[in-house]
């Protein structure tokens, strides 16, 4: 038997060292649907996936186990090179890339409609779940926004090489709620791709766990704020092992009354002597009305370690009007190149057809359909299959 | 892969004679210890307040009792128990303006701190506060004929002229409801300074207050309030220090600065408070238009440090600039920082801060840039670099930026590492020994904060952080 309700998650998407609380930086309070699934059985992933530390906090690990009517288990074999990206289709995921193996994860969350999965050939029992939880998140009768959460867990066994690809591409009725783990062993690689291009609230958190030596993480973050959209964002790398790599880069536009709050921290822990960790982050600032938080943080235990972070926070300059002024393009004109270029390199990073379909979507909601039909025949995809095909 | 080894730079302990020595507390006026309405009220009496002042530390005194410390961020403080600290211990003495008029044991205390050298050589004027009272003031004749009134807070409530002013200042830039101990130190104050620059008057000399705590398991709470009129120019300096103790001591002041349309104040303070001392102080600026507000900061003292100096960029073109180093060895775990407030139009505030940690001691950088709406044009630069010294120890780094104003332009930066093999490979190439090499790395850190600081404070700073490297590499 299945009723609903709501439920306040307070704290969510809390760093691992906090501030003053008065600046509200420190974490975000979300209402979400709340479903008693009394009676259902639940198909939970292999404990061994319980310890992994994740993004949003335990608080979404437990309401997203509760709520998740199934779970998605993928194995990729050891030594295996998997080309067919493996799309994560239930709330509740989990990955393990045996040693030596080569992944590619994609998580993509799209507007009203649940985003059409690919049936996963690894997995078939897990195959048709879309992410999605209907339910009004207390915004007030009048706004009615639909939930949409993905909890996605991945264990990068030595050796191995994962890519991991995160869309959110929805609209201002939808809030998406999406926790990515990642534990990495020695000499495993791990890029994680996110291209946050809008919805009502985008919370997201994401945690690596560089436990062996020599590890690596790479994240590149590109997100758009528009209108009254709201977006928090919690990045942590635990950098445990000798030798491990850390480089993170985080950039966006914001606009209108765009809220955005971004938490970054690199954890140089005891022992991880010989790592070094590295973060940046650029924000282009478009409308006075932007409230635009940043705290990068950089917790050191060790000294043999290098931890370096820089943030930009500006809007196009004078300078740089003038110099695109003269080539004929105007201010909105030029601002509109910048999310204009994040598209671009969403659309070519979609690994998929569906999620490059969900990605023009968004772009011409925000864009326009002149613009977004420009943006697949100027970089040339108008007849081009997506990567897996 | 091979691991790499590295040799460690081994720097010396603070040298802590110098402030270690103590004087018996024998005849000193000692209230009981923990907080009481009836404390409060005695201090209050002690001092013969107007009635408005005695109001404001009893309503203080409930709102310490109805906060609790942030549990999420912040060292411990579990080791401070109120109900084992006295707010007030004096000596019996009266406040002198000749030393040959302070009594032995005190005089001896801060000639050994070189106080009544200092004055003499490169001071416009000297307040010394022993525990909780003020026990020597003076100025200069011709900086007090200039107007500048440097005096206690005590004796501007007593005057005619400053009462009014005290009153329309005090407690507005810190409000007693800040935090827990902002509400403590409203309770309790005593002692600190009253320091008035009239308008266009530029003190050519530095005014110094220097804090010493004596006695063991006691607080000091003293109030400095400085006003800087249009176009005034005052150099403030602030020292403290305490000997060591097994018993928890208290700092919890507060440092309300004001200054006008084109003023500039800069603010310096050497900080070495002893290992037993809980350094829960309060300091915050309003700067005008056109106005600067420079502050000095080098912490290297006691067990537990909160200290964030705030700047509120009021006026346009307002300009901040805040150069801090921060020293913590064995017990010690200092979260220092500053915030910075623009809300000005064409503001600028530019933060460089510096950390060293060694021997398990814990240095956190904390620190907020916040950007309002009307700070059109606001440019801000932060960067932090963290020294460590040993793999027992803790550096942590902790920025927040909140920026509303699409012209603002925010950079942010911060490193953490330890001495680099290739510098010191680069300087051995030219003639150095490593000892050598690594002195000359560390003391090239510290350098940006001791060039600020007048002469015989970089001295000290230096002694401070005794950058002697001990030829011990490895």
């Amino acid at each position: 038997m299945t009723t609903s309700s709501s439920a306040t998650l307070s704290r969510v998407n809390t760093p691992p060292a906090q501030t003053w609380n008065y600046l509200r930086a420190n974490d975000i309070t979300l209402t979400v649907p709340c479903e008693s699934r009394q009676g259902d059985v639940y198909f939970a992933l292999p404990r061994l996936f319980e310890g992994i530390e994740c993004g949003m906090g335990q608080q979404v690990t437990d309401w997203v186990e509760s709520q998740a009517t199934d779970s998605q288990y993928v194995e990729v074999k050891a030594g295996q090179k998997r080309t067919e990206p493996i799309v994560v289709s239930s709330m509740d995921a989990g990955v393990m890339v045996r040693a030596g193996a080569e992944a590619t994860i994609v998580v993509c969350a799209a507007g009203a409609e649940p985003l059409p999965v690919s049936a996963d050939s690894d997995s078939p029992r897990f195959a048709s779940l879309a992410a999605e939880l209907a339910g009004d998140t207390g915004k007030g009768p009048a706004a009615p926004v639909k939930t949409s959460a993905a909890l996605a867990r991945i264990i990068a066994e030595r050796d191995a090489t994962v890519h991991v690809l995160e869309f959110v591409a929805a609209n201002d009725g939808v809030q998406h709620l999406e926790s990515v783990g990642i534990t990495a062993d020695e000499r495993a690689r791990v890029d994680v791709r996110q291209f946050f291009l809008g919805a009502a609230t985008t919370a997201a958190g994401l945690v690596c766990s560089l436990n062996g030596s020599s590890a690596r993480f790479d994240l590149t973050c590109r997100y758009l704020g528009r209108d009254q959209e709201l977006l928090d964002i919690n990045h942590v790398v635990r950098m445990r092992g000798k030798n491990t790599r850390t480089n993170i880069a985080e950039s966006g536009v914001l606009d209108g009354h765009a809220k955005k709050a971004l938490r970054a921290t690199i954890d140089l822990i005891h022992g991880a002597k010989g790592a070094e960790g590295t973060e940046l982050e650029t924000v282009l600032v478009l409308s006075d009305d932007v409230t635009n938080k940043t705290m990068p943080v950089i917790l050191c235990d060790e000294d043999d370690v290098v931890g370096n972070h820089g943030a930009s926070i500006g809007s196009v300059g004078p300078e740089q009007i003038q110099y695109l002024a003269d080539r004929g393009l105007s201010q909105s004109e030029a601002e509109a190149l910048y999310v204009r270029a994040l598209f671009d390199e969403a659309v070519l990073a979609a690994p998929t057809h569906e999620v490059r379909a969900v990605v023009l979507e968004r772009a011409k909601e925000v864009l326009g359909s002149q613009i977004a039909g420009d943006l697949v025949e100027g970089l040339g995809l108008a007849d081009q299959p997506a990567k897996e095909d | 892969m091979s691991e790499r080894t590295q040799n460690r730079t081994q720097v010396a302990d603070v040298d802590r004679s110098l402030y270690d020595f103590t004087f018996s507390e024998e005849g000193y006026e000692r209230y009981d210890d923990g907080l009481t309405p009836d404390i409060v009220r005695a201090i209050s009496a002690k001092k013969d307040e107007p009635e408005w002042m005695l109001n404001m530390r009893l309503k203080a005194l409930d709102t310490y009792h109805a906060k609790e410390m942030a549990p999420n961020w912040g060292p411990s403080i579990a080791g401070l128990d109120m109900d084992h600290i006295s707010t007030y211990v004096s000596p019996k003495t009266k406040q002198a303006k000749s030393w040959d008029d302070v009594p032995q044991d005190i005089k001896t205390t801060f000639e050994r701190l070189g106080i009544p050298e200092a004055e003499r050589e490169s001071l416009a004027g000297v307040g010394a506060q022993y525990d909780s009272e003020i026990v020597y003031h003076n100025m200069r004749e011709d900086v007090a004929k200039s107007g500048v009134i440097y005096t206690t807070i005590e004796d501007a409530l007593h005057d005619p002229q400053w009462e009014p002013v005290v009153h329309e200042y005090f407690g507005t830039l810190i409000p007693p409801a800040d935090h827990k101990f902002a509400a403590l130190h409203y309770a309790v104050w005593s002692g600190g300074s009253f320091v008035y620059v009239p308008a266009g008057v530029t003190v050519d000399y530095p005014l110094q207050s220097y804090f010493r705590l004596n006695a063991e398991g006691a607080g000091q709470f003293e109030h400095t309030l400085i006003i800087v009129e249009e176009g005034a120019d005052l150099h403030f300096i602030e020292g403290c220090s305490a000997p060591k103790y097994y018993e928890a001591n208290l700092h919890a002041g507060a440092v309300e600065l004001f200054v006008k349309d084109g003023a500039r104040l800069r603010y310096s303070t050497i900080e070495n408070w002893s290992k037993n001392m809980y350094n829960l102080n309060t300091k915050r600026a309003r700067v005008g238009a056109d106005a600067k507000m420079e502050w000095v900061s080098g912490s290297f003292g006691s067990h537990v440090s909160y200290l964030y100096p705030t700047t509120i960029l009021q006026g346009d073109r307002g300009q901040c600039e805040f150069t801090g180093i921060t020293f913590a060895g064995a017990t010690q775990d200092l979260d220092t920082g500053c915030k910075v407030i623009l809300n000005g139009a064409d503001t600028t505030a530019s933060v460089e801060t510096k950390s060293i940690s060694k021997d398990g001691g814990c240095n956190t950088f904390r620190s907020s840039v916040v950007v309002g709406r009307r700070a059109a044009n606001a440019r801000v630069s932060v960067s932090c670099q963290s020294l460590m010294l040993d793999d027992i120890s803790r550096s942590d780094t902790i920025p927040a930026m909140d920026v509303r104003n699409a012209t603002a332009s925010v950079g942010h930066e911060a490193t953490i590492g330890r001495i680099s093999d290739d510098t010191v490979l680069y300087l051995m190439s030219r003639g150095c020994s490593e000892a050598e090499a690594r002195t000359m790395v560390v003391g090239g850190f510290a350098n940006p904060v001791s060039k600020e600081l007048p002469l015989e404070y970089a001295v000290e700073m230096n002694n401070l952080i005794k950058l002697e490297m001990e030829g011990a590499i490895g």
